[in-house]
């Protein structure tokens, strides 16, 4: 456990030491504002059918799967690649740390700045309160929903970093994954066996984070997403393993 | 306090490590010799539990790499090639995580990081970041993170690559001074380096250990007889046979005319004979140069020899 904390601390200490940090933090808010200032003034249009502005926020719009889709290999691009270019990866594995604490001391602390990113994002629903009655359910649902699409995605981040020593590639490969994750669902309307239908269906993100968004915390979404999650870590692990045979 | 046997490393049906076997007491400081290629990295990756052997068997400081790969690398501090650091993290950052993934009992972290910070001379840097420091900083701060669990076996890859010849001096100094209280085995290409800092060389080529000994040693077994280089003025047709003649003296061949190359015995010195000769007979000694034979010729006479002969050679050590 120390072992573990000991490098998500190390991370931690990369991440806000490098400017990356703060222009994704920056550019994260900026177009959360943003969409939120947008989703507000469409929803105050008395025409616009009754809808709260959280539940659209929270995965209703293209512009969140967008965001997500393409901050989390930034966040995730470097962990284990650039160990690997810099050689110091050879430092952590003649210490007495197995693999599976890297991968998950390294996901952790990808966690916690995916959390960091979120967090100011809590004032929209404090300015919300003021103006307005919430219903804190769904909000709480759809952070719930956050957190579980962040941790499978940071996975396949994870994952994806420890392919290669390059984190430009890491990158591609983490955006390509997800990409792959999430238009499967989206593939559903196109398949006419219903089968197959139905499985994809479970698979749709897209639905499953909306359905958070409503304040519906299916265990089915949950179970899929932390089984995937937990997946890719330990493919993270293995692949970890793997590289040093070669 | 290292152990091999038969130790063989295949990549993609390349054998890069082939049978390599040794024993390396406790507090040897032993200099692994060999060009770029010849598979000092892998064997030092292998002995570190970083590359798992294809063959053989490693123990280190008692502990089976087999058996237990984790409990082994407690026992090796382990500096890599190019000195792997985190260029965003402080000194004193590094120092502590190093620490906590080393296993350091949480009550000493303090204590150790003091103590390495001290040893390596690092003392006025640990508020740094580690990418503005120097090379030669970030060497003694690489070095310090692999004591930092006083590991009983200290393993390093090309220690001084890469410094100035100050800084190389004060790393050197500091592995000699590391010596005195761990095993050490350290891989350099630079000669004069393990002449000066091990106690024990093994030359290794093409996966295979050439030659093991000590530098001295292995400089009159394998190079021959000590010689002079002795230059005369007015000496005549005669120097030959008259240097020849002197004690101890086996062999004389002239170069040049009036240089000469005097072999003697390794236990002969004939310099004051060479210089009587020269008063006696009226000649002008010009220059009288002890010429060693530097582990340098060793070097490059035992890496550049055909296949077969390696082989032999490789053969030979393995049966002594």
């Amino acid at each position: 456990m120390r072992k573990t904390w000991a490098i998500v601390r190390r991370e931690l200490i990369a991440y806000f030491s490098s400017p990356l940090a703060y222009v994704v933090l920056a550019a994260f808010l900026l177009m959360q504002g943003y969409i939120f200032y947008l989703l507000v003034s469409f929803l105050n249009n008395p025409q616009t059918q009754a809808m709260t502005p959280l539940r659209l926020f929270f995965g209703g719009t293209i512009f969140f799967w967008l965001f997500l889709l393409f901050v989390v290999p930034v966040i995730t691009m470097r962990l284990i690649a650039e160990e690997r270019r810099s050689g110091t990866i050879e430092v952590l594995l003649t210490s007495p740390v197995t693999e599976a604490q890297v991968v998950v001391g390294k996901f952790a602390a990808a966690m916690l700045f995916y959390i960091a990113l979120w967090l100011p994002t809590v004032l929209y629903v404090l300015v919300l309160m003021r103006h307005s009655e919430i219903d804190l359910g769904p909000v709480l649902a759809g952070y719930v929903g956050v957190l579980l699409l962040g941790f499978l995605f940071l996975a396949v981040g994870t994952f994806a970093s420890t392919l290669t020593d390059n984190q430009l590639i890491a990158a591609i490969i983490a955006f390509a994954v997800m990409v792959a994750l999430f238009s499967i669902g989206l593939v559903e309307q196109l398949i006419m066996s219903s089968g197959l239908k139905a499985v994809l269906g479970h698979m749709n993100l897209w639905t499953q984070m909306d359905d958070f968004a409503k304040g519906i915390v299916d265990t089915r979404h949950v179970v899929y997403q932390l089984s995937f999650g937990a997946l890719f870590l330990f493919l993270a692990a293995k692949s970890l393993e793997v590289k040093k045979w070669r | 306090m290292i152990e091999v046997e038969n130790l063989g490393k295949t990549y993609v049906k390349e054998p890069v490590v082939r049978d390599l076997s040794f024993f390396v007491p406790e507090g040897q400081v032993l200099g692994f010799l060999g060009p770029n290629g010849a598979g000092k990295t892998t064997v030092m990756r292998m002995l570190t539990a970083f590359l798992p052997p294809t063959t053989g068997r490693v123990v280190v400081a008692g502990v089976d790499l087999d058996e237990d790969p984790v409990a082994l690398r407690r026992n090796v501090g382990y500096l890599p090639e190019n000195v792997p650091l985190y260029p965003e993290m402080r000194v004193d950052e590094y120092l502590r995580f190093r620490a906590d993934i080393e296993e350091v009992p949480r009550a000493e972290v303090r204590d150790r990081m003091d103590d390495v910070a001290e040893r390596c001379m690092i003392g006025d840097v640990r508020r740094q970041v580690i990418g503005t420091l120097s090379k030669g900083f970030r060497q003694r701060v690489g070095l310090a993170g692999a004591l930092i669990h006083q590991p009983p076996v200290l393993i390093l890859d090309e220690p001084t690559v890469g410094l100035d010849p100050n800084q190389i001096i004060r790393v050197r100094e500091l592995i000699t001074e590391l010596g005195r209280d761990h095993t050490v085995l350290l891989s350099t290409h630079i000669l004069p380096e393990v002449e000066q800092v091990c106690e024990r060389v093994f030359i290794i080529d093409r996966g295979r250990i050439v030659a093991d000994g000590a530098p001295d040693a292995l400089r009159t077994q394998l190079i021959g007889n000590p010689a002079l280089a002795v230059e005369l003025k007015g000496a005549d047709g005669v120097a030959t046979e008259a240097l020849l003649g002197l004690p101890g003296v086996v062999a004389v061949s002239e170069r040049e005319p009036g240089h000469f190359v005097v072999e003697h015995a390794p236990d002969a010195d004939p310099r004051e004979a060479v210089f009587g000769l020269a008063v006696e007979r009226g000649w002008v000694l010009m220059a009288l140069i002890p010429h060693r034979a530097s582990l340098e010729d060793v070097f490059v006479r035992l890496t550049t020899r055909e296949e077969t002969v390696a082989e032999e050679l490789a053969e030979e050590v393995s049966h002594a």
